[in-house]
This record gives structure tokens, sequence and C-alpha cells, in this order.
């Protein structure tokens, strides 16, 4: 170690320019932070605030904080069918994009296909489309099939829809099972079909739950597809059902579409605390290679 | 247990030829070493006798089955991958047992089997362990484990050791070698490093861009190589060649002042050949200095540029204009960096190749019909 002295005033400002990214860094978490949570914070602090207060001052934190405005949306937009569909149409609309996704997925992550980019360039059409360019075909299916203003019509629709983005993720999670695994089985006497079920499948599943909980998402903020095709109130999912409150007679009550928010977001909260550790870990985020 | 024949065997990718036609007979309970540089073909061979390559043309054969077309679950064979490919969500018992649930053979069965190979292994105590808990050697005895388990008609081995570190692979080396020597099934093995090739085969197939450059036991492709790539790649330090002229039963380069007798057994071949010029071959251990106060007359002289002492013995870099060359000496040399010194050639351990092809004018691949072509060749 020297035995020079070093004087006081430049090891502080040393540290002062480690430390001095750091501090910004942190500063600026803070603020994105606040961006992001302060609509939230908002929409819970009204939902518990009647409706007078919240006019006289929005961001005023409640004096008698109640849950009136819960009760009044629950049983005026009877929210348990409500949530009992959007469930349905979440967790099945996003098992069946999965199951779809499979097979294509594993072909499309071994197998040499004439034209393997221009299958490509079509899923990644399938993510890009916006959901409206596809209301007007989808719904002259719908229509054909009988499947208008049914469950099983907008589970289709859903799973359908997301199947190409299933495609891209589990391919993605796919490439990296090593191939000599395959060989092996193939050595030890499996099937293709046993390969699928009892290697590919399980190693994939990390893959499907990242698949599965994004697209789980999606279909319980989804609306357009639920108000066009869905018409029968108790088949509506929870956003289209609080459409009822942008009637007249609600328009001005902001405490009832603040308590169905933050009711509704419940179940999304609840999954995303069991799963973002697996899905920020970095590791699962299948990328696209050519 | 049972034999390989490879009849006529072709390989294309394409029009891209990697392997012209290739014939080896590899005998019943032999363990034979596909060796040789990289893309030179034994990996694609070995996939082919595996049956997850698929064979172009020709014929190939296990005991005496026509297999050619069938897929590797009927062919008998168990094979162990450079990376083992172990499944990492199943653990070591059900690793091994893999094959035997998917033949459907009885619980107590596939116990007692499993059980009893890993016992033989020494992997019985981590049978509930994954993979990723295991350590190299033990992840390579696993997959030798499920290979074994099989009783195969031969075993395929893609250089399962090269993913050891230099003393588990010394140590796997042995075991290997136990193992077949106790088990005896007839084994492929396939690796790119030429000491293991050495050790542990009995027949050694040396391989070029596809074509079988010499197939022979071992010794035999040490001692009489057929021809230069052959003599270059098998053995450590490589031979060294030196090309000169033609003077009678002497070599020359008169430019150099560097001249070397040919032995009797060479003057016939060398007589024969046409060529002004002949290439000699000479291992590192065929040479080694003249005692300083007995420097016979007329011996090539070179000039030591580099002396490592290895400790067991000592290797003197040495060279001549352009020629170079390396001997292999006792430890007790003691030359010196800049030194000339005359060199002694071990006569009986000589080699005469051409030029042109390789080809070694000594052995009797020179007279044969069969020529290696050590050029390789596309067509």
């Amino acid at each position: 170690m020297s035995s020079v002295a070093i004087p006081a005033r430049r090891s502080t400002i040393r540290r002062l320019r480690y430390a001095a990214p750091r501090v910004f860094a942190t500063l600026l978490a803070f603020v994105l932070a606040a961006i992001w949570l302060g609509p939230l914070a908002l929409m819970v602090i009204t939902s518990i605030k009647p409706n007078k207060e919240f006019l006289n001052g929005p961001f005023a934190l409640p004096i008698a904080p109640n849950f009136d405005a819960y009760q009044k949306v629950w049983e005026g937009l009877n929210f348990g069918v409500l949530m009992q569909n959007s469930l349905l149409y979440a967790t099945t609309g996003s098992a069946l994009a999965v199951l779809l996704a499979l097979v294509p997925a594993f072909a499309l992550s071994r197998f040499e296909i004439p034209g393997k980019k221009y299958v490509f360039a079509l899923l990644l059409t399938g993510l890009i489309l916006p959901q409206q360019t596809v209301l007007i075909p989808l719904y002259a299916t719908l229509r054909f099939l009988h499947l208008l203003d049914t469950r099983i019509g907008l589970i289709i629709v859903h799973g359908v829809y997301g199947m190409p983005a299933q495609i891209l993720i589990l391919r993605g999670f796919m490439t990296t099972i090593p191939r000599e695994i395959e060989k092996a089985a193939q050595i030890e006497g499996a099937t293709d079909f046993q390969i699928f079920t009892k290697i590919i499948l399980p190693l994939s599943i990390p893959g499907i739950v990242v698949g599965y909980t994004l697209n789980f998402i999606a279909i319980w903020k989804e609306f357009v597809f639920a108000l066009v095709f869905l018409n029968s109130e108790s088949i509506l999912p929870v956003t289209v059902g609080m459409l009822k409150l942008n009637s007249d007679r609600y328009i001005t009550a902001f405490n009832l579409p603040s308590a169905g928010l933050v009711i509704s977001q419940i179940p999304i909260v609840i999954l995303f605390i069991l799963t973002y550790r697996g899905i920020s870990s970095g590791n699962f985020v299948g990328s696209v290679k050519g | 247990m049972a034999s390989v024949s490879l009849i006529d065997i072709e390989k294309r990718y394409g029009a891209q030829v990697v392997i012209p036609k290739l014939n080896l007979e590899i005998a019943d309970g032999s363990f034979v070493v596909l060796v040789g540089p990289s893309g030179c073909g034994k990996t694609t061979t070995l996939n082919m006798i595996a049956g997850l390559e698929p064979i172009t043309a020709g014929q190939l054969r296990i005991g005496e089955r026509d297999v050619t077309d069938l897929p590797p679950k009927s062919r008998d064979i168990a094979m162990v991958f450079q990376s083992y490919a172990l499944f990492p969500h199943m653990n070591v018992f059900d690793n091994i047992a893999f094959g035997m649930r998917i033949r459907r053979l009885s619980r107590s069965e596939i116990e007692s089997q499993v059980r009893g190979v890993a016992e033989r292994l020494r992997i019985d105590a981590l049978l509930d362990r994954k993979p990723k808990a295991l350590s190299g050697g033990q992840r390579q005895r696993v997959a030798l484990a499920r290979a074994m388990v099989r009783r195969p008609g031969v075993f395929l081995m893609d250089e399962p050791l090269s993913n050891l570190d230099a003393k588990l692979r010394i140590e796997a080396r042995s075991f290997l070698t136990k193992m077949h020597l106790e088990v005896g099934t007839t084994t492929v093995y396939v690796t790119h490093d030429q000491s293991e090739a050495m050790t542990m085969g009995d027949t050694i197939v040396l391989m070029k861009d596809g074509v079988i450059q010499q197939a022979a036991p071992p010794l035999e492709v040490y001692n009489e190589p057929a021809n230069m790539f052959v003599a270059g790649f098998i053995g450590s330090p490589a031979m060294n060649f030196i090309e000169l002229s033609k003077a009678g039963a002497r070599l020359i380069d008169p430019a150099h002042g560097l001249e070397f007798e040919v032995s009797e057994r060479l003057r016939t071949a060398l007589e024969d050949f046409r060529n002004p010029k002949v290439i000699l071959g000479l291992r590192p251990d065929a040479l080694r200095p003249a005692p300083r106060n007995a420097e016979p007359k007329g011996a090539p002289r070179f000039t030591i540029d580099v002396v490592q002492h290895l400790g067991h013995e000592t290797l003197l870099d040495a060279s001549r204009g352009p020629h170079r060359l390396v001997a292999r000496v006792s430890a007790g040399d003691d030359s010196k960096i800049g030194e000339v010194r005359a060199f002694l050639a071990d006569l009986d351990k000589m080699h005469l190749f051409d030029p042109d092809s390789g080809v070694n004018l000594s052995s009797r691949y020179a007279q044969s019909a069969i020529r290696p072509d050590p050029l390789g060749s596309a067509v």
C-alpha cells in the first residue's frame, strides 16, 4: 500500500464522481415510478373517496375512506359475473393460443422448411396488425359459424389471434434445447411423438409459462373483440361490462369506475407477483432468430 | 455383439460430395477409432452408422442385417455424445432408464438393470441427482451407463472425452479401455486426438476429406504410415519431413551440404522411383546429435535453434537453410542454442515419400493397387 498520504479533498471528489451516476439513476427511477404508479394511486384513492369529495379535490387523500363505491359497482354491474367471464376468456383463450402454437413452434425451431422466411414474415404480420383490421372478416366468419354472441366464439378468436405471438415466443425457447438431446432420445427408441411429449414439452415449460402469462394479461385487458362479438350481458367480460358506467346516469360518478378498475386489476397483480421473477430473469425472453 | 460393414458408402449434401466411396470392415468385438482433423468426415460416418444421417449411397450392415434404411432404434446400437446429451429435466435413474421405459420393460427389470450398471460405473449414489448437479466426469459415466444398459451390438462414441479436463481425460481413457476389455462390445470411437486414437484402439482409421488414409493397428500406423498425412498426424512431436534429391543410394541437398545415407531395405524402392526429388521422413526419436568427439564425416549438420527440457527428455529444434527438424533426445543432452551439431539418423526408422502424391515409397502401399489419395478428392 502506498505510504503517500492522499489529501482528503481528492478522495471525496473521487467518491462523488463514482456516486453521481448511481444517484442520478436512482432519482430517475423514482421519477419514472411516480409517473407509472401515480395514476394507479389516484385510481385507488378515488375509489375510496365519496364522489363529492373527489370533485372538490381530485388529488387529496380521503378524509374517511369508505368502500361504498365497491359495493355499488359489484351489485350494480353484477361484477361477479363479469369477473368470471373475464377469467374464463383469459384462461381458456390463452391456453388455446399456446396449444395451437406448440407444434408449429417446434417445427420452426427444428426443420429447414422451404419458405421459412415467408412464414416468419406472416407471423410477424399477425403480430403487427391491429384488431380493427380483422374485425370485419372475423365478424363475418363468426356469423357464418353461428358463433356470434357466444363464449366459445370469443375464446376461439382469442386463441387464434394470440397464436402468432405464442409461436414466436415458444420457437425462441425451443431453439435453446440442444439438438443432441433429441438425437439421444431417437437412439433410445423414442418416436417423434414421444420425443415431443417427453423431452421437448417438459423442457419448454418456462417458455409456455411466459407465453401463457403474457397472453392472459392481453386477453384480460382486451376490449374490441368482446365489444363487437358479444351482446348478451351474461357473457360480457369486465372491460365491456364497465361501459355501462359511461351512460349519462353514472358518467360523473368517478368513484364507481375507479372501484371497478381496482377490482379488475387484482387478478392481474396476483398473477404478476407470482410470475414476474421468472419473466424478468431475462433468459426466458425468446429472441426471434432468423 | 456385432460386426459393422460399410460397403461403398457415399455421403452427399446436394451436389457436394462429403464422403466419396468408403469401405470399412469393423470386426465383431473390436475397438475401432475414427480419427482425423476437423471436417474429415469421421463424425458424419459415425452418424451414418447410427442412423442420424441418411446414407446417400451404399450399404451398411450391422451383424448380418442390412440396416441401411432402418431408423436408429432398430439398429441395435447405443451412442455416447460429446456433450453427453443427458436429459436435463430427469434425474440420473430416469436418464438411464429412458430407453427401457420406451420399450415398456417391467419396473423390476428396469430397477435391477439400472442399479446394476450404476454400481458398475460407480454412480449408484447419484441416481437421484439431476445432470446439473453432476461433475463432468460423472455426467460422462451417466451417458455411458445409459448406453451400456441396453446391451447393444455396437457402441458408438462421438468424442466423449473432449469435454473433460486433461487429468480426467487420461483416467477416463483407461476406464473406457477396461470397460471394453470386460464387456467386449464392438465400439466405434471418434476423436480428433491422435494420442487417444493410439492408446485406445485395436484399429485406427485415419480420415481426411472423407477418404480413409489408412486403417490399421496403432503400431502399424505409427511405424508404417501409408502416406505423409498419416505420418504427420500420428505421433507427437510430428515426423520431420526433409525434401532432398536422389543421388544413387544417398539423399542429398548440395546447396546446404546435407547428405543422408539410405538403408538397405529402402534402396530398391528408391531406385525404382522416377522422381529426382524425394521426401525423407524421420520421427524425432530417430534422430540424435552425434557425440562431439566422434562426428562421422559427411553426417548432416544442423544449427540448434531451441532447446526444450521436459525433464524426462529434451526436444531440440534445429534448422539448416530451409530444412527444419525436431529431435527427441535424452535429458542429459547439453546442446546449446546456436551450436552446430552433426546428426545421426536411425536407418531402420527412415521413411521415403513421394513429394507429389505423399505416398510412402517404402510401404506396401506404394505397390498395391489400392492407393489412398492423400490429397482427397471431391469427385
